[in-house]
């Protein structure tokens, strides 16, 4: 020890005492454990609408050019699954006709992340083993098979009937409200957009006219207001004489709908905006399902501790700053 | 080390949040910046420059980097990614195609499943469960069939991720047998990655369809190219044509597709067996003779665990704050060791000196 060394008053300096507790910080990041935590993790089976009006391009692509509703449904998914907390789990289904089709039971997002990307990343709309889009009965079987395999559900789709709903009567849900947790994703714009159509080799051939799809369901009973339709006659015309128009061989997300079809079964609902829509309204919707996890102390050690030592380096400058006014020579 | 070695080493360093690296420049603050004490002095040129004093400020500074520097690199989370070591084991690379049709979920007598009696598709869930993750090397990919084909898992090895693919046959099932496009997406499922390892397709159908003649073609083409072992494990339900029946009418692919399916693998010049599976018993013998058959080498991948390189940066930390530390704690003021008393009232601003 040198003697005369002012140990009381270097102890005492408010900078030795922050550079001592950073250096305690630090060493202390040797010490610490990992500290046990319990996140929020979800499991949750995703159905995504293959019909063909999911190849309406009303959506922009990463490179500007148009990107049809299924690519960025499934970007989203892609993006969502990367950004869930490890030990989530994540089941794949497909809908079309009338009901969905399971690819694979839950699997975990992490370890098994590459074959789940892979699985989504290969989504096409030539797995559809029917034209149909019967969205109302798909999305009721989904809730029962999400209710079976213990997730809950993700339905992505646009919620294009085809053919049209009869009367536009929503089909009564059978299943108990709210028993099963989710979120219908409502996709597509807003906008009515043609939809393409393609040949029996896949090939893409043009768009679907008026004439090529059903404009009104004819099976049932008739309308309130066929009384009033131009050459109505109750036993050979009970729909009028004149052929169906309408607008469904255009497409736009039917929003109403699917909204009221939520409401009937207790799901949330949410639009597809963009492939990064999707991890908010899920989070908020899902069943939080508690995962074992453990937070690492250090970076918080060491970023107090680089505050401290910031705070250290600055405080000369910061000080001198201060006390110049007093410093400077005034002027006689 | 070689030059290129040191490239790859230095390749395989990264960081959790590299983001976090752009406040590496916070670390030459230091060279600006003093931690210690001003002590007002009319000018520096007042105290005799000398080597000692020099050497410890320099010293001090590349301590007070060192401990910046470190603790911003410690924050970013760096690591060495573990090597890549490609090994070789026993198994083989299996396109599992299965039939997803509405029969699948009927029995072996063609009923309802009832009691103890299991489903085809629930048979078939249960042993090739059993079969995905009996060797460890294995990699699968597992293609469904019925009117369309639909990819259900791109090749993998992870085994978990098969076996959730492999739990869902048993759902209900669509509508139709269309083999032909499900055996195209099959092939497309082996990579082009590993050219030496033994390819196997599996083939898992209660029935079979005639293949367009016009996709014939493409399909032997493709398995001209591939060279898959081809295995055909046939469901039959009882009482239903085997592949070895003649019809009693005519001979056409549209009566007997199943013994036509069959005349059409054997034209194909792979190597091909089939198994006619009348119960569960059947189904798990022929499964557990795939896999005394399929024996090859194969090479596989196994990456080593990452390494943490946190800790270093904390050490490197520590070892930078410890010496500032120990500088402030023998600091001495002129002020206070009898040098000339300094009057705060100087006309010149206060320079910082080393103390």
């Amino acid at each position: 020890m040198i003697p005369g060394l002012p140990l009381g008053r270097n102890l005492r300096s408010r900078r030795f005492q922050a550079s001592a507790l950073a250096l305690v910080l630090v060493l202390a990041t040797f010490a610490l454990p990992r500290l046990p935590l319990t996140r929020d993790g979800v499991a949750v089976l995703a159905v995504v609408d293959i019909t063909g009006s999911m190849n309406v391009r009303d959506y922009t692509g990463p490179d500007g050019r148009p990107e049809s509703r299924l690519e960025t449904a499934k970007a989203a998914l892609r993006s969502l699954v990367a950004g869930l907390p490890c030990g989530s789990r994540v089941a794949l289904g497909l809908f079309t006709e009338r009901r969905p089709f399971l690819l694979f039971a839950p699997i975990e997002v992490c370890a098994d992340f590459a074959p789940l990307d892979g699985a989504i990343a290969a989504l096409d709309w030539r797995m559809a083993w029917e034209a149909d889009s019967r969205v109302s009965a798909g999305l009721y079987r989904a809730i029962d098979l999400a209710a079976e395999i213990d997730t809950d559900l993700l339905f992505i789709t646009d919620g294009q009937e085809a053919p049209p709903l009869p009367r536009g009567e929503i089909p009564a849900f059978e299943g108990r409200l709210g028993a099963v947790r989710g979120l219908v994703v409502g996709t597509g714009g807003y906008a009515l957009a043609p939809i393409p159509r393609f040949n029996d080799r896949g090939r893409e051939t043009g768009f679907y006219a008026e004439s090529d799809v059903q404009q009104e369901n004819r099976f049932g009973a008739p309308p309130a207001d066929a009384e009033s339709r131009e050459g109505y006659n109750p036993r050979n015309a009970p729909f009028g004489a004149a052929a169906a128009r309408g607008s469904e061989h255009l497409s736009s997300v039917r929003e109403t709908y699917l909204k009221a079809l939520a409401e009937r079964t207790g799901l949330a609902y949410a639009h597809l905006d963009g492939p990064g829509s999707l991890a908010a309204p899920l989070r908020a919707a899902a069943t939080p399902r508690p995962l074992p996890g453990s937070l690492d102390p250090r970076p918080i050690l060491g970023g107090a501790a680089l505050l401290l030592v910031l705070v250290v380096y600055a405080a000369g400058p910061l000080g001198a700053l201060r006390a110049r006014p007093s410093l400077t020579p005034r002027k006689a | 080390m070689t030059r290129l070695s040191v490239l790859s080493e230095a390749s395989r360093l990264g960081a959790e949040q590299p983001l976090l690296l752009w406040l590496l420049p916070l670390a030459l603050l230091p060279l600006w910046l003093s931690p210690r004490r001003a002590t007002p002095l009319p000018s520096l040129g007042a105290v005799p420059s000398d080597t000692l004093s020099r050497g410890i400020g320099l010293v001090l500074r590349g301590a007070g980097c060192l401990a910046v520097g470190a603790l911003v690199l410690a924050l970013a989370g760096p690591y060495r990614s573990g090597a890549r070591v490609t090994r070789t084991g026993i198994g083989a690379e299996v396109s599992m195609l299965i039939d997803r049709s509405g029969s699948m979920n009927e029995t072996f007598a063609g009923r309802q499943p009832s009691g103890a009696e299991e489903s085809k598709a629930a048979a078939s869930r249960r042993i090739l469960g059993d079969f995905v993750g009996s060797r460890a090397h294995d990699l699968f990919a597992v293609t469904a069939f019925s009117t369309a084909p639909m990819l259900v898992l791109p090749m993998t090895d992870r085994h978990a991720a098969v076996r959730a693919a492999i739990q869902a046959i048993d759902r209900p099932g669509l509508d139709y047998t269309n083999v032909a496009r499900g055996l195209g997406m099959a092939l497309a499922q082996f990579g082009s990655g590993r050219p030496d390892a033994s390819r196997v397709l599996l083939l898992v159908s209660d029935g079979a369809a005639v293949i367009d003649p016009r996709v014939q073609d493409g399909l032997r083409a493709a398995f001209a190219r591939i060279r898959p072992n081809l295995y055909w494990l046939f469901l039959r339900t009882k009482g239903s044509p085997g592949i070895a029946d003649k019809p009693t009418g005519e001979d056409t692919p549209q009566a007997a597709p199943e013994r036509h399916l069959d005349l059409f693998f054997r034209s194909l010049a792979v190597p091909y067996r089939a198994f006619e599976a009348e119960g569960p018993e059947a189904v798990a013998a022929a499964i557990r003779q795939i896999e005394g058959l399929e024996r090859d080498p194969i090479p596989y991948v196994e990456t080593r665990p990452r390494r943490d390189l946190a800790g270093f940066a904390y050490a490197l930390a520590a070892l930078g704050l410890a010496i500032l530390v120990a500088a402030k704690l023998i600091a001495v003021d002129l002020r206070r060791s009898g040098a000339p008393r300094i009057r705060a009232a100087a006309p010149v601003p206060p320079r910082t000196i080393a103390a």
